[in-house]
């Protein structure tokens, strides 16, 4: 069998140093781009959140490339990313692409499976004994740590260089040259150099740049392609971003899930705005503008796929947590028809007004 | 003590329990009247832009109460049955109330769980509690509503006309007369009859989990498409009319996994949205009601054009 999995940001490093390091054949999905979401939006229901159809467009991408199964996280939260499977298994073979889904699930095992493909498929191929296995596993996770370090360095540096873009240039040549490597183990080690020397890039602190908080729905603010490269354009206009949900925080979520452990500091922070767990990462969207606030950031953007149920409910809170805690906030909904040119001039005025409420007026 | 009870959403399935409690708690009840053009206006105003028909009709119906009672009953449900879940607006309600309107009297904010008897009294001695009731008096009353819930059987099931339609949807669209428009007076018109998925035993709509990949989570997939599949599957109905409100996100998935399962079976999705022209709806369902005649006029199981052009 032939693995694919849908692009999320970074992941498809974690994926690919894992599948070297397994040994397993799989395909990476061209990069998300107006191409995948055209080929997704056509066979997608048209009133659909957005990551549907790019991962649709992925899938059928990669098929094109000789994929036979695909890789897909499940949840069974009340947002519709735990029907993906089932929807996107119906109209892929509707589209006549005849295909194996694995879904990984990590809530609530009662599940029956029928043409689903299991764990053990994955790894029936493979030659290799338990602990090289597993070695592998964890160097793929853990180089998925590694990448989500680079970014998020890249972007909280953006303003504080010395000579500005060197982070950015890291981590953008950090990830080719990792991506590039065949070997999983080279690749890793690739990257924890690169990793290395992130770290050592001169900062000054004393410099003052617009911080801004990337809030929302996880896919879009993740992938870059979905939000138009929000994160992009903020470092070329020179403003530190930081954004909390990354691929690596979803997996220590999701480690600490099984000992409920999970979300402690999101609990603390909702709590006066929204007290339960409402499926999707609506709290998580609170409880990160309550924090961005706490840590001197000058403005949160809410991101976040129209029609998205969860963020519906975060959006009509976060008003209020702005003006109880006098921070401004954005809210930004993305979909296929997103225009660039308004995107960019809406980003701009919110960090002009940002800039501007620094220089209060005390008259 | 006026207690407020909102005509919206669940209302429409929970409304038996919701009344015969707060009558029996001793309080007034004041209901709000059905939607009406002002609930819809003062709706859309009140909530964010991108949320869905039902839940701004919501905000409207509160809004109405919002200086007529002490006390509002939102019920925020969670579950409708053990672990099949619904849509996040629902369990995030009383929320996106209190932040979209100011100067709400206090509102109920526990889980109201109909599946669970033992949640469910924890939620009515909390409402008791606010509305100033003992606890006994809550429990007591909350046993009457239960035995009454338990006995009242929704649906409809209309055998008096020659053609019949399997309407489908979430509740608070197929009840809501204004909401859909009288969708099921304009079918009486043109001679079909309704049936909705309470009337379809729980045993039939459980067929689909046969067909299903992964267990849903959300109960509209078997009570809905579960429906809707039984109805096509035995030839029960001439057609299906589902319901959907604009921006719903259950039913981007229900209705493309009910098209999967029916195939070439006759089926109109109405869109619902607080724009929707009457005079729309009229042409459409009066068309998909001449496609029907023609079907059964010709005797044939197919459309002559080999595949459905009504669905979507």
């Amino acid at each position: 069998m032939v693995f694919t999995f849908p692009h999320m940001g970074n992941i498809y490093m974690a994926a690919k140093i894992t599948f070297d390091g397994l040994g397993i054949r799989y395909v990476v999905p061209p990069k998300n781009a107006k191409r995948a979401l055209e080929i997704g939006s056509r066979i997608s229901p048209e009133e659909m959140c957005l990551p549907f159809k790019i991962m649709m467009g992925n899938f059928v991408q990669s098929i094109h490339q000789g994929a036979d199964c695909i890789l897909l996280v499940g949840s069974r939260g009340p947002c519709r990313f735990g029907e993906y499977s089932e929807l996107q298994y119906r109209l892929l073979k509707k589209a006549g692409y005849d295909v194996k889904f694995v879904v990984a699930k990590f809530q609530e095992e009662e599940d029956k499976e029928m043409d689903l493909a299991s764990l053990k498929d994955i790894v029936a191929g493979v030659q290799m004994n338990k602990g090289a296995m597993i070695g592998a596993a964890v160097r793929g996770l853990r180089s998925m740590y590694l990448v989500d370090h680079l970014e998020r360095k890249a972007h909280a540096n953006t303003g504080y260089e010395r000579s500005p873009g060197e982070s950015r240039k890291l981590y953008e040549e950090g990830v080719a040259a990792a991506f590039a490597e065949c070997n999983a183990q080279r690749a890793f080690t690739v990257l924890k150099d690169y990793k290395r020397r992130i770290d050592a890039v001169s900062l000054d602190k004393s410099k003052r740049p617009l911080k801004v908080a990337i809030i929302g729905e996880i896919y879009t603010i993740i992938d870059p392609f979905s939000n138009l490269c929000i994160e992009d354009k903020l470092m070329d206009l020179g403003v530190s971003s930081t954004r909390k949900l990354t691929p690596s925080w979803w997996i220590t979520d999701t480690i600490l899930r099984f000992f409920r452990l999970n979300g402690l500091d999101v609990i603390r922070h909702s709590g006066d705005y929204l007290p339960w767990w409402i499926g999707g990462h609506a709290r998580e969207c609170i409880a990160e503008a309550v924090m961005a606030d706490r840590e001197a950031c000058d403005g949160a953007i809410q991101i976040y796929p129209m029609g998205c149920m969860p963020e519906v409910v975060a959006r009509s809170i976060l008003p209020n947590v702005s003006r109880d805690l006098d921070f401004p906030i954005m809210t930004l909904v993305v979909d296929e028809m997103t225009g660039e040119a308004g995107f960019i001039t809406r980003i701009e005025a919110f960090l002009d007004l940002l800039e501007r409420r620094r220089n209060k007026c005390i008259i | 003590m006026k207690i407020g009870l909102p005509r919206g959403l669940y209302y429409y399935k929970f409304d038996t329990f919701l009344e015969c409690f707060l009558k029996g708690l001793g309080a007034e009840v004041v209901l709000t009247p059905d939607t009406n053009k002002n609930i819809l206006v003062g709706g859309v105003a009140a909530c964010v832009d991108d949320a869905c028909l039902p839940v701004k009709l919501y905000h409207g119906h509160v809004l109405y109460l919002r200086d007529k009672c002490d006390l509002i009953i939102v019920p925020r449900i969670m579950e409708m049955a053990k672990k099949e879940y619904i849509c996040p607006k629902f369990c995030g309600l009383p929320e996106m109330l209190k932040n979209s309107i100011p100067g709400l009297p206090p509102i109920t904010e526990l889980p109201f769980a109909m599946h669970d008897p033992k949640r469910q009294l924890k939620w009515c001695e909390a409402a008791g509690r606010l509305a100033g009731a003992g606890g006994e008096k809550a429990r007591r009353s909350f046993s009457l509503a239960y035995d009454a819930f338990k006995k009242t059987c929704r649906g409809v099931d209309d055998c008096t006309k020659t053609y019949k339609i399997g309407l489908l949807g979430h509740a608070y669209n197929i009840y809501d007369k204004f909401a859909n428009m009288d969708v099921v007076k304009k079918l009486g018109e043109l001679d079909a009859g309704v049936i909705t998925e309470e009337s379809i035993p729980d045993a039939c709509k459980r067929e689909i989990y046969k067909s299903l990949l992964i267990y849903p989570f959300w109960s509209s997939v078997k009570e809905t498409v579960g429906a809707g599949m039984y109805l096509a599957k035995n030839h029960a109905v001439d057609g299906l009319l589902y319901l959907s409100s604009f921006q719903c996100g259950i039913d981007s998935v229900n209705v493309d996994l009910l098209k999967d399962f029916i195939g070439s079976f006759p089926m109109l999705v109405l869109k619902l949205d607080e724009h929707a022209g009457e005079a729309g709806i009229e042409t459409r369902v009066e068309a998909f009601m001449d496609m029907i005649e023609r079907r059964r006029a010709n005797g044939i199981h197919l459309p002559s054009y080999g595949q459905y052009i009504y669905g979507g």
